[in-house]
């Protein structure tokens, strides 16, 4: 993985090759097609946020750890860590879809793209992307799948297997789906 | 540094400050925070984590990160530098006998590159108690004089009563805004 985005390093200017530019307007010069280049991958990142799968990595990163999260205005220091899990779960998720949904995509050339066009990635994505990075936010999600998973009710029929002391080789035990 | 990272830095610069509140146990931290943030202050108890208060001050907003001070806890405190734009160190000044280990443990976190760019405020906290030292004692036995690396002022304060909390927070944004924001 390194590797592979070691030698993308450096091809920032493939991203101008994705877009169509007409051959008359090309002497507009290569801004406008950076611009462009830059939306498009703005809108992937968009898609990837709302998509199915990535609502699932984030739902099966909570059932890891939602058993963690105690709705007390403390915090524990076992949260930090996994608050930088998810950051960085997040963060390859996004990065990892963009490099193949995007020929040449680098992440290096976008964020510095990123930075010069701030003004203009919308405000609803930018708010949703910051998000991900807010602690407190963080926790308020995790306090509210727990409230979710816990407002429903314990239930114990994955937990208990009733077996027969006279045939314990058949050894149910593992069914649990807590480890 | 991975894309979301940079867009959280990215809006950092907003007239967002992040303040990170360190200092022994029982010199006050948690006291000074709910103070801040006008909650009641008569029952506190020692912190095992950490807390966090967001407050809006003069146009801008503080984070506030107040992380537990235990011994066994000191070593979770490098989890939290990252960021950081102030440094709140808190004393308690009545606790004579250990001055020296809360200048070791400030003197430590200086070395630390993450928090090589922190402007450092000394809270020379309990001034209602009889027995604590003035801020002119502590800034001695501190030795803060000695420091140059960092930006730095001592206020006494009285987190139970409030009294120079806020002229201290005024002065770390003054100096914060000044380095940070005019930078640009």
């Amino acid at each position: 993985m390194d590797i592979k985005e070691l030698s993308l390093l450096g091809c920032g200017e493939n991203m101008v090759e994705m877009v169509e530019v007409d051959e008359e307007n090309f002497a507009l010069s290569n801004s406008s097609a950076a611009d462009a280049a830059f939306d498009a991958v703005i809108g992937r990142i968009e898609d990837i946020i709302m998509e199915g799968e990535f609502q699932q990595l984030q739902r099966s990163f909570m059932d890891k750890h939602y058993m963690e999260f105690d709705d007390s205005d403390e915090n524990k220091l076992s949260y930090t860590p996994i608050f930088n899990d998810y950051v960085d779960l997040l963060e390859r998720h996004l990065e990892r879809q963009l490099t193949e949904r995007i020929p040449g995509f680098n992440m290096a050339a976008f964020t510095h793209l990123l930075m010069q066009h701030k003004e203009e990635v919308p405000a609803d994505i930018f708010d949703m992307l910051l998000s991900f990075t807010d602690f407190m936010a963080f926790k308020e999600m995790f306090l509210d799948y727990r409230a979710e998973k816990e407002g429903k009710g314990l239930d114990l029929s994955h937990g208990l297997v009733v077996t027969s002391l006279s045939c314990t080789g058949y050894k149910h035990i593992g069914s649990t789906g807590t480890s | 540094m991975g894309l979301l990272t940079i867009l959280k830095k990215m809006k950092h610069k907003e007239r967002e400050m992040r303040l990170l509140m360190l200092g022994l146990d029982n010199a006050g931290k948690t006291t000074i925070l709910k103070k801040f943030n006008g909650e009641d202050v008569s029952t506190i108890s020692p912190t095992l984590g950490f807390n966090i208060k967001t407050l809006e001050h003069r146009g801008f907003k503080l984070n506030i990160w107040d992380v537990g001070g235990q011994k066994s806890l000191r070593s979770y405190w490098r989890n939290y530098f990252e960021s950081t734009d102030g440094l709140v160190w808190v004393v308690d000044s009545a606790d004579r006998l250990r001055l020296d280990d809360c200048k070791q443990e400030l003197s430590a976190l200086l070395l630390e590159e993450r928090l090589a760019g922190a402007t450092l405020l000394v809270f020379a906290n309990k001034q209602d108690l009889p027995g604590a030292l003035s801020k002119e004692a502590i800034r001695e036995a501190m030795g803060l004089d000695d420091i140059k690396t960092h930006h730095w002022c001592i206020i006494g304060c009285s987190a139970v009563t409030g009294e120079n909390l806020l002229s201290g927070v005024d002065w770390l944004l003054d100096d914060i805004a000044a380095r940070v924001f005019t930078a640009d």
